[in-house]
């Protein structure tokens, strides 16, 4: 009706910038950062006070410490006239306020960070070295803190791979897989896609990524450099390829495949292709995750609903891991520690556990949460959630008293994959 | 192809206002991890276990029937032939399939539906279709293209039995991946547990 009002020339122009705004909002995601959201930090934890590092550093350690559950970074008011780094350091007059004292200062494009504890006035100097990503120096100078107070590695220094969709539910929607820094930093778009890319998982190494994409109209499952862009189609059978899940050494990759029918786990070797058949059920097998060398969690339904399983890599009896609640899936290994989904009354939530023991904790309370992923220490659960609407990223301690959200400003992010422990 | 989406969507909307109005008797355990079971209970069955949440999920069950009209007659005798896909009257231009919960089994409801385009496949040898699945959002997302290959298994092999070729039809599991709704909720998690449907060429 009101088309019929407007001049041919003027509906023209009306399109034409309309179609610009469209390109622009479609292009918007390619560039835009994860926004980090603090929602919760532990109040009981290990009372550290870091002081200003010229250049944020310090900001950085702060966010990093805090996402750990593990600290409570007390408030710069708190301690007034502070020497500066250099000066002499009294910390035994502060030892009411903080356990932990940090100073330091930026040093040849790296930092000098000094830890001191308020209790014995020790002293630890740490100098970590330049790097093209500023932002790992602060990284590297959490993860050495992390581990001197706590006595277990840190896993700031780490990545994280994911996937973005926007227009999930029209014919312009677009898949893009992600790397970047563990706080969601430094985001790249290592691949995009109009159609499902799903799955990523790191190669320990953490210089490469395996991942399923339908781009040729069929599940296949390919392995990309993340420096090099550099790709190799590992799988592509007939039916689902699909859950890749590397070896500890890198050697070969657990993958669920239906080529016998029903989707049963197998195992390939990434260099010679050889595949191993690893169950055998008429069931739905998936979501393999190697726990030690030899043996691998799945996802089964063969006892009538999904639950989680362990069985040896070159197959045999499986044995049942999860008993509480109709639904248990995607387990995720790390330090001895699994992550898992379970579902139950509706809803589904992030679960921890021990490999060897039944008991576990309940880390999320959203109502539709997945794809759990575990730091390499084990110390953060990584995984999806829905905030407004949207599926987004949280990062919660292993303890559940920090949480912190990665959301992005336009659409879908999900599947997030913690990286090892980088070499590099 | 376009427009028999959006015609089947809206078909999808018209039922699902209808079922709304007329189902308070339709009560469904919508207990996510019930798994199978998930017998129809009327309003006033107290649940057994105590605890689970009852929700009205009348877009949830099986009596929510996607087909239109009296074409879903297992006496339907209309024109099997290339002309009837593109006939909005003709059951060949309903081509999606929907499921319950967890499950890859065919709805009985569906059987002739199913059995049409059977017809139409073994009529033309050369005919090809790609049956594509889906599931809702709910659980994780590599189960759930289990889940939807699954299910786009359980059409062909209905298909194949009722007398095409095997080659004439292609099986994928989308997973929860290509939604057509994006709410979080039953009605719209009905809508994306699905086999779609595609002929080659039509």
């Amino acid at each position: 009706m009101i088309n019929k009002f407007i001049p041919k020339t003027i509906h023209r122009v009306i399109v034409k910038a309309l179609s610009i705004f469209l390109l622009f909002a479609v292009s918007l995601p390619s560039m835009a950062e994860l926004e980090l959201r603090i929602s919760k930090t532990s109040d009981d934890g290990i009372p550290i006070y870091l002081a200003n590092i010229a250049g944020g550093a310090n900001g950085i350690i702060e966010a990093d410490l805090k996402r750990s559950g593990r600290f409570t970074v007390i408030d710069r008011s708190k301690i007034n006239n502070l020497p500066a780094y250099g000066a002499p350091l009294n910390a035994g007059a502060y030892s009411n306020i903080a356990d932990y004292i940090v100073r330091g200062k930026t040093l040849n494009g790296g930092l000098e960070v000094e830890l001191t504890s308020t209790s014995d006035n020790a002293k630890t100097i740490y100098n970590i070295s330049s790097n093209s990503n500023n932002r790992r120096v602060a990284h590297q100078a959490a993860d050495k803190i992390y581990e001197k107070v706590t006595r277990e590695r840190g896993a700031f220094d780490t990545r994280l791979a994911y996937v973005t969709v926007t227009n999930k539910t029209s014919n312009n929607r677009m898949f893009r897989l992600y790397v970047s820094d563990s706080d969601g930093h430094r985001p790249k778009a290592i691949l995009s896609s109009r159609l499902p890319v799903m799955s990523p998982a790191w190669s320990p190494d953490a210089q490469k990524l395996a991942y399923v994409s339908f781009e040729e109209n069929t599940s296949a499952i390919y392995v990309q450099n993340i420096f090099t862009g550099k790709k190799r189609k590992i799988s592509a059978r007939d039916g689902i390829n699909g859950a890749p899940a590397w070896s500890p050494d890198g050697n070969r990759l657990a993958m669920s495949l239906s080529i016998s029918g029903s989707p049963d786990i197998y195992v390939a070797n990434v260099n010679n292709g050889e595949l191993t058949r690893v169950t055998t059920s008429s069931a739905i097998d998936t979501e393999p995750s190697w726990s030690g060398t030899n043996s691998i969690v799945f996802t089964s339904n063969r006892g009538g609903s999904p639950q989680l399983y362990r069985t040896s890599a070159s197959g045999g009896s499986a044995q049942r891991l999860t008993f509480d609640g109709k639904y248990n899936s995607a387990a995720d290994i790390a330090n001895n520690k699994l992550a898992y989904v379970t579902g139950n009354r509706g809803a589904f939530h992030i679960a921890l556990r021990s490999v060897n023991n039944s008991g576990s904790d309940r880390l999320s309370n959203g109502q539709l949460d997945e794809s759990p992923t575990l730091s390499p220490n084990g110390a953060m659960v990584a995984y999806t959630t829905l905030k407004n609407g949207d599926n987004t990223l949280a990062v919660v301690s292993d303890n559940a008293k920090a949480r912190q959200f990665l959301t992005s400003p336009v659409g879908d992010v999900r599947e997030p994959a913690w990286s090892p422990y980088l070499n590099q | 192809m376009r427009t028999t989406t959006i015609r089947s969507v809206f078909t999808l909307l018209f039922s699902t206002l209808v079922l709304t109005a007329c189902s308070s008797q339709n009560v469904k355990d919508d207990t996510v991890g019930s798994g199978g079971d998930k017998p129809t209970v009327t309003s006033d069955t107290l649940k057994t276990d105590g605890n689970s949440k009852i929700v009205t999920s009348e877009q949830d069950g099986s009596e929510f029937n996607y087909l239109p009209g009296t074409n879903n007659d297992p006496n339907n005798t209309q024109d099997i032939s290339l002309a009837g896909l593109s006939d909005p009257n003709n059951l060949l231009s309903q081509r999606v399939i929907y499921f319950d919960y967890d499950k890859a089994a065919i709805r009985p409801e569906y059987m002739v539906l199913i059995n049409t385009h059977s017809k139409l496949l073994s009529k033309y040898p050369n005919l090809k279709m790609r049956l594509e699945g889906h599931a809702d959002e709910r659980g994780s997302r590599e189960y759930n293209v289990a889940l939807s290959d699954a299910r786009s298994q359980s059409v062909k092999n209905i298909m194949v039995a009722q007398g095409p070729d095997s080659n004439q039809m292609r099986t994928i599991g989308f997973g929860e991946e290509i939604p057509i709704v994006s709410g979080h909720n039953s009605s719209s998690w009905q809508k994306n547990r699905r086999v779609e449907i595609k002929y080659d060429d039509y």
